[in-house]
């Protein structure tokens, strides 16, 4: 029982990973946290249902496909909405990023309904590891979820792009003395985020189910697990990702499963009292 | 004196409803030292943030190698060969010493295609940086204070500029890097690379430099050879902004 929960926690975990990493990304490279992530899941989830089960494509093919093109529209959604309020300050960012989030989630049960969904692919049965019960799709979760950390990774510290916008993250006057153009590394960061999210919402709709709400529950636990690890730090957004979602699950041993939500409240609560700058994160200094 | 290669001509700046900068004239002859004093909160280091781009003009003229300034972001002016080492906060902290020094070359391609082998560093910088080879791997938030100034030197001049400006570069150093530090510049100079520099340190800056230019309350007080202000009996109460000290006439 134990084993078995707390391998399903894992498999959370590393599914939370890529939008705590989009997150952690966004607020780096812009200053604020954003909130729109959920929308932006949701809607990224149902196009790739529109091209998967309307349009008959192979999942393989529908969610890449849309990958690429949700970057893009994450580089417009930018452009359109946050932009313009970029003098404004982080709060004003914020509460636009939640707007921006109810409207886009509004517009997926617009068109589709609250009926719940799925992708259209084979099941498989369940197996047995040494009495843990894996399902295909958490499988697929894992190995999906990996591949795109250490594509990450890869990206962060061996490409010249990523360790830009990592500079940038980490001191954006001394980017532009250094030569880098910041509207193009905001650019690549939303496209960036867009892949992730969209990764993020198939595998979420391929775990659960796909309705409306699938990336809005999934905010508590995303930003928990970015400000568990450092808001800003990539490698603190896959720690924090991994104990909210072993933490959680395991929860549900000792408390109502109803209240599992909660957990990720509480880490928040107590890492802003005890450790504010997350496991891996600097010390805010104003600079 | 040679032509000027980088200038000002009435610079106002500042942050707010007041200027900071009240119509300050400069110019930084090609291949020499100007090294700018003056008291605190007298605009040193407004002046040079102002020339770097970070803070925009609202009247005057930046003119460098010929061509007017004031439009140019921060990256271009770089690009352009103006390169500039802040006071504080000037390497990446979460970089490693080899990726700050990537990261300075990297993004330079599109206005100087000339730049082969982008991203790589040059034996000849790293010739003047010798105790930075052996930290490659190390995150610049690690390093000692004056190693931190070292790289942060090395990633200016990562771009070979032509003209380098730097403000404070002793600030906080120990009395060994502070020496190593103006050594360092001395040596750059050598190189052909004028140098404009905002520094505390008076007595040291100005032995190393051509022309000294004391700034007091936004506007020069003062632009003469550094070897002359240096013999000035009242250099000290200059550098403190006592206003009672007698100055020879601009010129």
């Amino acid at each position: 029982m134990f084993a078995q929960t707390a391998f399903n926690g894992i498999v959370t975990g590393i599914i939370i990973t890529l939008p705590a990493l989009a997150v952690t990304l966004l607020f780096g490279v812009l200053k604020f946290p954003n909130f729109a992530i959920g929308g932006m899941m949701t809607v990224a989830a149902y196009m790739v249902f529109a091209l998967n089960v309307q349009l008959g494509w192979p999942l393989v093919l529908a969610a890449p496909v849309i990958a690429v093109v949700f970057g893009c529209i994450a580089i417009g959604i930018d452009h359109l909405t946050f932009r313009p309020l970029r003098e404004r300050g982080g709060i004003t960012l914020m509460v636009a990023s939640l707007g921006l989030g109810l409207i886009l989630e509004n517009i997926a049960r617009f068109v589709y309904g609250n009926t719940a969904r799925s992708f259209a692919y084979e099941l498989a049965r369940p197996f047995r590891f040494l009495d843990i019960r894996m399902n295909r799709e958490q499988m697929i979760a894992m190995i999906v979820a990996v591949v795109a950390m250490a594509a990450m990774y890869v990206l962060l510290t061996r490409m010249p792009i990523g360790r830009a916008m990592r500079a940038v993250a980490d001191n954006p006057a001394l980017a532009l003395v250094r030569g880098i153009e910041s509207p193009r590394i905001i650019r690549w960061t939303n496209f960036i985020a867009g892949v992730l999210i969209t990764i993020a919402g198939v595998l979420v709709g391929m775990d659960r189910a796909l309705e409306p709400p699938v990336g809005s529950n999934y905010l508590v636990p995303v930003f928990a697990a970015a400000i568990l690890g450092g808001l800003g730090s990539p490698i603190g957004a896959f720690a924090g990702a991994l104990i909210i979602g072993v933490v959680s699950e395991l929860s549900t041993l000792v408390i109502p499963p109803n209240y599992r939500i909660g957990v990720p409240l509480v880490v928040i609560a107590l890492i802003l009292i005890f450790r504010p700058q997350g496991l891996f994160g600097q010390p805010y200094i104003r600079k | 004196m040679s032509e000027a290669i980088l200038s000002a001509r009435g610079l106002h700046a500042g942050y707010g409803a007041g200027d900071i900068l009240k119509g300050v004239d400069l110019e930084l002859p090609r291949g020499d030292v100007v090294t700018i004093i003056g008291p605190n909160g007298s605009g040193k280091s407004t002046l040079i943030k102002t020339l770097g781009g970070l803070l925009p003009a609202r009247q005057g003229d930046i003119m460098f190698k010929g061509q007017r300034l004031n439009d140019l972001s921060p990256p271009r002016r770089v690009r352009a060969g103006l390169s500039y080492v802040p006071q504080e906060y000037n390497v990446f902290r979460n970089l490693t010493v080899l990726e700050n020094l990537k990261i300075s070359r990297e993004f330079m391609a599109e206005d100087r295609p000339s730049e082969n082998g982008k991203g790589v560093i040059s034996d000849a910088l790293l010739a003047l940086f010798p105790e930075l080879k052996p930290k490659f791997k190390v995150l610049a938030g690690n390093l000692s204070g004056g190693q931190r100034q070292m790289l942060a030197f090395a990633c200016a001049l990562a771009v070979t500029p032509e003209v380098l400006m730097l403000d404070e570069p002793s600030a906080g150093l120990s009395p060994k890097y502070m020496a190593d530090i103006f050594e360092t510049v001395t040596r750059v100079n050598d190189t052909g690379v004028s140098v404009l520099m905002v520094e505390q340190n008076a007595f040291e800056a100005l032995s190393i430099s051509t022309t000294c230019i004391v700034l007091a309350n936004g506007r020069v007080r003062l632009n003469g050879p550094a070897s002359e202000v240096l013999g000035m009996q009242d250099l000290q109460s200059l550098y403190l902004g006592d206003t009672r000290v007698e100055l020879p006439e601009r010129a």
